[in-house]
C-alpha cells in the first residue's frame, strides 16, 4: 500500500514504530561508532586507506606503516559472490528435491537436517573446512583447475595450499545453503496447493512446474539471495580459518587471501600495539556497512519491481 | 525481564568479598592460557573461595582490556612496551610466570627430525631468497641428509602474535644483515608472500595444520604444538654456534642466561630481559626461547582482590613449577623471587 | 512430448546431483560432529553437563558445565531481546511496506548482515563493556540479538508475505482493523514460517562465535549464570579449546558442538509438533 495512513489504523502504526525505531537506531549507533573510530585512519591515510593495496604494520615507526583495504574489500565481494553462486543452485535443488521428488515420508527429515545446519557453530564449519575441505579441494579440484584452466587469470596461480579464496567461497556457499533453503522452501510450500495441483493437471512436466512456481516466489528467492550475500560477507570465524590470510589480490582464486571480516578477526586482537591499525579495521567494517546499505537499496528496488509483478 | 531482575538480585549477593569469595577476571595471551588454566585448576582445589577466570583473547587485547579497567589482570607474552610502561609506571606490576619456546617444524617427505638450520638460513627462506630445499646453504648444514629439489612453502602467522614477535626477533639477532629491524614485530609484511610461496595460518594451530597438510613446507610454532602434532622439529644454531634441540634443559638454560644477569623487579621495564632471552648466550641455550608475563595493578580498590592475587602469586612461586603442562618450561629458581616481591607489594608490605 | 519428457528426466537428474553436492558435505559435517562429539560425551559421562573442564593434557575430560549454562542464559536472553524486536519490525515492514520509512528501515536492517559479526561484538564491547568495566553475559546477549535481528525479521516478513492477499482482503472486508488482520489472520496462517524465524534466531544465539569473543569473558573456572558478570558460552569454549593441542580439551570442544546441534534439533522437533501445518 502506498500513500498516507488512514486514521483508524494510526494506533497500529504508532505501536509498531518503536520496534522499527529501535532497530534503526541500533544500526545508526553502530554506524556512528564505526565512523568515529574510522576517522583517524582516513585523516592519516586519505584515499589510500580504502584504495591502497599495501598492509604493512609498524609498531615503533608509525610513519612507515601502511594500511590499505582494497584487497580485503575485493576479497569480501569475491568470496560472497562465489558463496551465492554455489549456494543458490544447491539450495534451490534441495527445495525441488524436498517438495517435488522425495517421497512424502522423508521430506520432514531432510528439512530438519538442513535447518539444524544453521545451528552448527561457525567455528565447527571453520575447523571442518580447514582439516577436511581445504586439503581435499587442493588435491582434487584446484590441481585440475590450474592444469586445465590455468590460462585464465582466475586459475593462473599455482595452488600450493588448500586455504584460498576459492575454499572460503565454497565453505561460505555451504554455510548459506540452510538460510536460502529455509526461506525458499517456506515460500514454495505457501504456494496454495490448488495452483500446484492445477499445473500438473494441465500436463506440465516437473521441470515446467518448478519453473512456474519458482517464478511465483521470485521475491522470496531474491530476499534469500540478499540474506545469503550478507551472511557470507559478514562471516568471520569460518573464513578466517580457511582463507589463507595473505595479501594477494583476488584475481587468482587459488591464492590465499583476506576478507575484511577475517582481517579483523586476525589482527584486531593485537591492534592495540599499532597506532592506526584498529582505525583502519573499523574503516573496513564501515565500508562493508555502506556497501551493504547500497546493495540492499539497489536490490530492494529490483525486488519492488518483481513483487509488483507478482500481484 | 524476570531474568534480568533475578540477575540483579544475584549481583548484589555475588559481589567480591561477600562471604569471603573472590572472583578475579583475567585475560590475554593465548599461549599462556593452557598453563594458567592448569594452575587455576590446582589452586582452586586448595583455595576454593577464590575463582580466577582467564579469557584467551590475545596479548594485545589482554593488555588493552586490562588498561581499560575491564580486567583485573592480563596475561601477555611481550611485556608492556616501554612507552606504555612509562605512562603507567608505579601503577602496574609485571611478573614473568613461565618459559616457552618457538620451534621450527617442517614437512619434507623422506626427511626426519633434527634438521640443522641457522638463523641466516631461516631469514633467507622467509625473505624468499632461498627457494629450494636442496639449496647449498641448507645442504651444507646437513651433509648427511638427502634433500629434494622442491620449492619451500613458508608458513607464518596470519594473526598478530607474540610468537611471530619472538621468531622475527631471533631472525634479526642471528642474521642482522639479512633480516633488518623493521621486519621485527608481532605482525609484519612477510617478504616471502610476494613470491607466492608464503601463506598465513591462524594461530599456532593454523600454522601446524598448514605444515602438516602441505608437503615441502616449513613453519614456526610454540613447542607444545610441535609435540602434540608430531611434526619433525629442527635443531637451531645458537649464539655459541651449536645446533640445539628444544628441550626443557636447553630452554631453561636460555632463561637462566637472560634473567640471572639482571637485577629486576615487578615495577621495572621487562623489555630488556624479554629481548635477552632470545638468542641468549650460553653453550646449551636454545636460541628461540620466550617468556610470558602477568600484568597487574600495584594496588586494587578492593583489598580482597589484592589479597587473592598475592596468594596466587606466592603459590606460583613456591608450587607452580610442580604443575607445568607439557610443552611449557618452569621459571628458573633464580627468577621466582619476582613473584614473591609482587605479592608483598600487593599486600602493602613493600614499596 | 518425448523431448519434454527427456528434458524433464535430465532436469530431475541434475537437481538430484546438485542437491547431493550440498547434502553430502553437510552430512559429513554432521557425522563428524556426531562421532567425535559422541565419543567425548560417552567418555566424560553425565559429568559432561555438570563438571568444570579438566586441566589441559589431563586424562580426564571433566565437563563443559560453565559453557552450557552460559549458552542457555545467552539463548534465553538474546531471543527475549531480539525476537520481539525483529517480529515487530517485520510486522511494520509487512503492513506499511510502501512508506518511505519502511524502505529506509529495510535497507538499514539488511545492511546489518554485512557487518562482520566480530565487529558487532567489538562495538558492543566499546559501548557497553568498557563503560561498565566488565564483560558480561548481558553484553554477549546484546551482541547476539543485534546479529540475529535481520535474519529473524527477514524470515518472519517473508512468511507474512506468502499469505495470499485474499485472506487479508477478506479480513479487512469483514471490518477488522489492520492490526487484527495482521496479527490474528495473517500471522496465524504464517505461523510455520514465523516459527522458522524463531528457530533461526535461537540457532544464531547458540552458534555464533565472533560476537562473543570480546563481550562474554570466557569465564570457565566456575559456573556463572549471573547476566551481569562474565560467563562462558559453548561456541567460545570450542573456539578456545580447538586451537590448543590438548586432546582432552579438543574432545570437550567436539562434545559441546554435539550438544549445541542436538539442542537445536530437539527444540525444532518439539516446536514443530506443537505448531500444526496450515493447509490451504
Amino acid at each position: 500500500m502506498t500513500g498516507p495512513v488512514p486514521p483508524e489504523d494510526k494506533r497500529f502504526y504508532y505501536s509498531l514504530l518503536p520496534f522499527i525505531g529501535v532497530s534503526m537506531i541500533v544500526v545508526l549507533v553502530l554506524a556512528a561508532v564505526l565512523a568515529y573510530y574510522s576517522l583517524p585512519a582516513v585523516k592519516k591515510y586519505g584515499a589510500t586507506a580504502i584504495l591502497g593495496r599495501e598492509w604493512s604494520p609498524s609498531e615503533d615507526n608509525p610513519s612507515k606503516a601502511r594500511y590499505g583495504l582494497l584487497i580485503p574489500i575485493l576479497g569480501t565481494l569475491a568470496t560472497a559472490t562465489i558463496a551465492v553462486l554455489i549456494g543458490l543452485p544447491i539450495a534451490l535443488s534441495m527445495v525441488v528435491l524436498t517438495e517435488e521428488i522425495l517421497p512424502y515420508r522423508y521430506r520432514g527429515l531432510l528439512g530438519s537436517i538442513v535447518d539444524v545446519m544453521a545451528a552448527i557453530p561457525t567455528i565447527v564449519y571453520g575447523l571442518w573446512g580447514l582439516t577436511v575441505l581445504a586439503p581435499l579441494l587442493r588435491e582434487t579440484l584446484y590441481k585440475w583447475l590450474h592444469a586445465r584452466l590455468g590460462w585464465t587469470p582466475l586459475f593462473a596461480c599455482n595452488p600450493f595450499t588448500g586455504t584460498t579464496y576459492m575454499t572460503a567461497g565454497i565453505l561460505l556457499g555451504i554455510i548459506v545453503v540452510p538460510y536460502i533453503y529455509a526461506i525458499v522452501r517456506e515460500a514454495y510450500r505457501s504456494v496454495p496447493k490448488k495452483y500446484r495441483h492445477g499445473i500438473y493437471a494441465l500436463g506440465a512436466t516437473r521441470l515446467e512446474a518448478v519453473r512456474l512456481i519458482m517464478g511465483m516466489i521470485r521475491s522470496a528467492i531474491a530476499a534469500a539471495v540478499l540474506l545469503a550475500f550478507g551472511r557470507a560477507a559478514g562471516e568471520t570465524v569460518a573464513v578466517a580459518l580457511v582463507i589463507g590470510s595473505a595479501f594477494n589480490a583476488p584475481r587468482c582464486l587459488l591464492a590465499p587471501g583476506y576478507t575484511i571480516a577475517s582481517l579483523i578477526a586476525n589482527q584486531f586482537g593485537e591492534s592495540f600495539y599499532y597506532p592506526y591499525m584498529a582505525n583502519a579495521l573499523y574503516l573496513g567494517g564501515l565500508l562493508l556497512l555502506l556497501i551493504g546499505i547500497a546493495a540492499n537499496i539497489a536490490g530492494l528496488r529490483l525486488l519492488g519491481r518483481a513483487r509488483s509483478l507478482e500481484g | 525481564m524476570a531474568l534480568i531482575a533475578i540477575g540483579l538480585l544475584l549481583a548484589r549477593g555475588r559481589g567480591p568479598g561477600t562471604g569471603g569469595h573472590v572472583t578475579l577476571q583475567g585475560g590475554g595471551s593465548s599461549f599462556l592460557y593452557p598453563q594458567i588454566q592448569a594452575w587455576i585448576d590446582q589452586y582452586s582445589r586448595e583455595n576454593p573461595n577464590v575463582t580466577i577466570n582467564y579469557s584467551p583473547t590475545g596479548s594485545g587485547t589482554g593488555q588493552s582490556q586490562f588498561l581499560q579497567g575491564v580486567l583485573d589482570f592480563a596475561g601477555s607474552d611481550p611485556p608492556l612496551k616501554r612507552g606504555v610502561w612509562e605512562k603507567y609506571r608505579g601503577d602496574v606490576l609485571q611478573v614473568p610466570v613461565i618459559v616457552g619456546a618457538v620451534v621450527v617444524v617442517y614437512n619434507v617427505p623422506g626427511v626426519g627430525p633434527g634438521l640443522n638450520l641457522s638463523g641466516e638460513v631461516l631469514a633467507k627462506i622467509y625473505k624468499g631468497e632461498i627457494e629450494y630445499w636442496d639449496d647449498p646453504a641448507i645442504t651444507s648444514l646437513n651433509p648427511h641428509t638427502s634433500l629434494p629439489h622442491e620449492k619451500i612453502m613458508a608458513v607464518h602467522r596470519s594473526d598478530s602474535s607474540g610468537t611471530t614477535n619472538v621468531f622475527t626477533l631471533f631472525l634479526h639477532k642471528a642474521a642482522p644483515d639479512t633480516w633488518p629491524e623493521d621486519l621485527v614485530g608481532k605482525t609484519i609484511d612477510w617478504p616471502v608472500d610476494s613470491t607466492g610461496r608464503g601463506v598465513g595460518g591462524k594461530g599456532n594451530q593454523g600454522v601446524a595444520e598448514q605444515v602438516r597438510q602441505t608437503p615441502y613446507s616449513i613453519g614456526y610454532v610454540e613447542l607444545a604444538y610441535a609435540t602434540q602434532t608430531g611434526l619433525p622439529v629442527a635443531r637451531i644454531e645458537n649464539s655459541a654456534g651449536r645446533f640445539i634441540e628444544p628441550s626443557n634443559e636447553t630452554i631453561m638454560a636460555a632463561a637462566e642466561g637472560a634473567i640471572s644477569g639482571m637485577s629486576i623487579g615487578p615495577r621495572d621495564d621487562w623489555n630488556p630481559v624479554f629481548e635477552a632471552i632470545v638468542y641468549a648466550p650460553g653453550e646449551d641455550s636454545y636460541p628461540i626461547a620466550t617468556l610470558s608475563f602477568l600484568i597487574l595493578r600495584a594496588s586494587y580498590n578492593d583489598q580482597a582482590k589484592a589479597e587473592a592475587l598475592a596468594g596466587f602469586l606466592e603459590w606460583l612461586a613456591h608450587e607452580g613449577y610442580k604443575h607445568v603442562v607439557k610443552g611449557y618450561v618452569p621459571l628458573p629458581e633464580s627468577a621466582r623471587h619476582v613473584l614473591t616481591d609482587a605479592a608483598n607489594i600487593l599486600r602493602g608490605a613493600q614499596p | 512430448m518425448k523431448g519434454r519428457l527427456a528434458l524433464d528426466k535430465a532436469f530431475t537428474l541434475a537437481v538430484i546431483i546438485v542437491a547431493l553436492a550440498g547434502i553430502i558435505p553437510l552430512l559429513h559435517l554432521l557425522a563428524t560432529v556426531a562421532v567425535r562429539g559422541g565419543e567425548a560425551i560417552l567418555r566424560a559421562g553425565p559429568g559432561f553437563f555438570t563438571e568444570l573442564p579438566a586441566p589441559p593434557g589431563s586424562r580426564r575430560l571433566g565437563g563443559a558445565a560453565p559453557a552450557l549454562a552460559g549458552s542457555l542464559v545467552l539463548a534465553v536472553m538474546s531471543t527475549a531481546i531480539g525476537v520481539p524486536l525483529a517480529f515487530g519490525a517485520a510486522l511494520f515492514l509487512y503492513e506499511f511496506r510502501g512508506t518511505r520509512l519502511a524502505r529506509a528501515a529495510r535497507a538499514f536492517l539488511m545492511s546489518l548482515l554485512e557487518i562482520p559479526t566480530v565487529l558487532v561484538g567489538i562495538l558492543v564491547y566499546v559501548l557497553l563493556v568498557v563503560p561498565l568495566h566488565g564483560q558480561s553475559l548481558l553484553a554477549g546477549s546484546l551482541a547476539l540479538a543485534i546479529v540475529m535481528l535481520p535474519y529473524v525479521a527477514t524470515y518472519v516478513e517473508s512468511a507474512l508475505r506468502q499469505v495470499p492477499q485474499t485472506y487479508r482482503e477478506a479480513g479487512l472486508a469483514l471490518g477488522l482493523t489492520r492490526a487484527q488482520v495482521a496479527l490474528r489472520i495473517v500471522a496465524g496462517i504464517a505461523r510455520r514460517g514465523i516459527l522458522a524465524g524463531l528457530i533461526i534466531g535461537l540457532s544464531k544465539a547458540i552458534g555464533e562465535t565472533a560476537p562473543l569473543l570480546f563481550t562474554v569473558g570466557g569465564a570457565r573456572s566456575s559456573v556463572n549464570i549471573n547476566p551481569l558478570r562474565p560467563g562462558d558460552a559453548a561456541p567460545l569454549l570450542i573456539f578456545h579449546y580447538a586451537q590448543t593441542p590438548y586432546d582432552n580439551w579438543r574432545m570437550l570442544a567436539w562434545g559441546a558442538s554435539l550438544v549445541l546441534v542436538a539442542a537445536v534439533l530437539l527444540i525444532y522437533v518439539v516446536a514443530k509438533a506443537f505448531v500444526r501445518e496450515v493447509r490451504m
